[in-house]
């Protein structure tokens, strides 16, 4: 079965700037996978090329397993998006904005807007135009047109923008069932890396321009960092304690006593052990792992951008 | 339904939807009611003497009757029209960048192709409307004004010379489409189209107008005299070959432009 995404060596370059740098992608069908990056990393520029809204300097994306060409042709029937902002056009009700949208798309089925309206929690806006619509109903209307002919590939980036919480819980719910149901393959951008982490199968991190890590979910929850958080009523008694025992120790934010080196990690007992013998028995001891975001800071360096 | 049957029915739609056709009818109806003005003004020479300068232009168009009622609605709509056509043609295609909804155009299964020509038939709908309206308007305010002269073979003339700048400023938008959209602004259209007003003033004074496209459907309505003058068929092959790069440089700009916005 072809993969659902593919792109090789994928560069677009603007003058001087180098906003994709060789990106290999492939994504399989079926996969939820998030495309993460800090701003001005390239992911729009990704994603508007594998739309063929813009055309690769070098490098190749094919998408359903068909040639994204010149002229933008591809196997858009197929394929829903929301690109950057949501958009629509003000002075259509959300019915007719989609109305438009179904017949572009070549949709015989008119029940689909209908259909779309009511997934999408917008039953009691269909006739309001588009410009009196909060921020939110905006997104969903946007999010309504996107997967208006139940397609196989949705890119979607940045989803949950000026939605509320119930709203993301409700898009990301939609989102799972149609990867799991209807085994709808969801590509994503998204800057709200909890909700990453809530829906993602697999991720890939952009930065610069270049696609620095692509890993299954499973694998990231392997390599993500973990540490032994110690605390104790007298740190700098518990922290020369720990010192005196070889271990490399380090302050978290909050204070408390990092210690990252595996025979810490694995033994949290034994450490527990020594403070008591020195007198400075633990008021926490947790072995914690490095959230997406922690990881995703690591692996970009903060909060330095990229050229584009 | 076809794609471009498509495109046409949803660029028809947020066209009606919108005020800007109303508002390009509105001020494209101001011509023939000047003409009208005019008219009455010329109609009674001691109360156009009393006008000062308003007279003065007035008796700058002739006689007033139907034949040079028609002559100056026409000569206004070359050159009103310029400006009007010019604005429908920067709304119906920088809107889309106005309103963030070009990339909703662009990864769809109907070919960008038949959404630019939908909206370029659009355009050649809502323009002959507005000729239609102009001509509609001018029949009822020569008929109000009582004006002389009226046979149907006068009437056919006068409207065969308004349709004919109408048509031919139609031609020369078709640029504005192009800048629209490259500018991604309606103020890039819009400029051009001034512009190219300014030029087709200055050229045609200079002698010169019949080669230039913008220039055209008004020395054809006699603004400056008779159109013999300057107008030959060089001047319909220059018109041609710019409404043909105005549609084809559009349908490029769409179909192979890095969409970046």
């Amino acid at each position: 079965m072809p993969l659902s995404i593919e792109t090789t060596a994928l560069t677009k370059r603007f003058g001087d700037v180098l906003a994709v740098d060789g990106v290999d992608l492939s994504v399989e069908r079926g996969e939820v996978y998030a495309f993460l990056g800090l701003n001005g990393a390239g992911k729009t520029t990704t994603i508007r090329m594998l739309l063929g809204m813009i055309r690769p300097t070098a490098g190749r994306v094919a998408v359903l397993g068909e040639p994204v060409g010149p002229a933008g042709r591809g196997p858009w029937g197929r394929v829903g998006h929301l690109v950057e902002t949501p958009a629509a056009y003000p002075e259509l009700t959300v019915r007719e904005n989609l109305e438009v949208a179904r017949r572009l798309l070549g949709l015989s089925d008119r029940g689909a807007v209908t259909r779309a309206i009511e997934r999408l929690g917008l039953a009691g806006y269909a006739d309001r135009r588009a410009r009196t619509l909060s921020l939110g109903n905006f997104q969903r209307l946007s999010l309504a047109r996107a997967l208006l002919h139940e397609p196989e590939l949705v890119v979607l980036d940045e989803p949950a923008n000026g939605l509320d919480p119930a709203g993301v819980v409700e898009v990301r719910e939609l989102l799972l069932s149609l990867a799991r149901e209807r085994g709808t393959t969801v590509f994503m951008s998204s800057h709200v890396l909890a909700e990453v982490d809530r829906l993602a199968t697999r991720i890939g991190i952009i930065h610069a321009g270049r696609l620095i890590e692509e890993v299954d979910a499973e694998e990231l929850e392997r390599r993500r960092a973990r540490s032994l958080v110690v605390d104790a009523r007298d740190r700098p008694a518990a922290r020369a304690a720990l010192e005196g025992a070889g271990f490399g120790v380090a302050l978290a934010a909050d204070g408390a006593l990092v210690l990252g080196e595996p025979r810490a990690i694995e033994a949290p007992d034994e450490v527990a052990r020594l403070l008591v013998a020195a007198g400075v028995p633990p008021t926490r001891l947790a072995v914690e792992q490095e959230d997406l975001e922690a990881h995703f800071l690591r692996l970009t360096g903060g909060l330095t951008t990229g050229p584009a | 339904m076809s794609p471009f049957l498509a495109a046409l029915w949803a660029e028809g739609l947020k066209a009606r939807r919108s005020r800007v056709p109303p508002l390009t009818a509105a001020a494209i109806g101001i011509a023939p009611l000047m003409g009208g003005l005019f008219m009455v003004i010329l109609k009674d020479p001691e109360r156009a003497r009393s006008m000062g300068l308003l007279s003065q232009k007035a008796q700058l168009i002739g006689e007033a009757d139907w034949p040079s009622f028609f002559g100056l609605i026409g000569q206004a709509m070359a050159v009103g029209g310029g400006i009007v056509f010019a604005f429908a043609a920067a709304w119906l295609f920088a809107r889309e960048f106005a309103d963030r909804t070009a990339k909703e155009l662009l990864a769809l299964p109907t070919p960008r192709g038949s959404i630019v020509a939908a909206k370029f038939a659009v355009l050649a709908i809502w323009t002959a409307g507005l000729t239609a309206l102009v001509l509609a308007l001018g029949f009822a305010v020569g008929g109000a004004v009582g004006l002389p002269g009226w046979s149907p073979a006068v009437a056919w003339r006068g409207a065969a010379a308004i349709a004919a700048a109408g048509g031919l400023t139609l031609a020369v938008t078709t640029p504005v489409a192009l800048l629209a959209s490259v500018g991604r602004s309606y103020l890039a259209g819009l400029g051009w189209a001034i512009l190219m007003i300014v030029f087709a003033q200055v050229l045609s004074a200079m002698g010169w107008g019949g080669y230039f496209p913008w220039a055209v459907p008004a020395l054809l309505a006699g603004v400056a005299g008779d159109p013999a003058e300057q107008v030959g068929p060089h001047s319909y092959v220059v018109i041609a070959f710019v409404s043909a790069v105005g549609v084809a440089g559009t349908l490029a700009w769409w179909r192979r432009a890095d969409h970046t916005r």
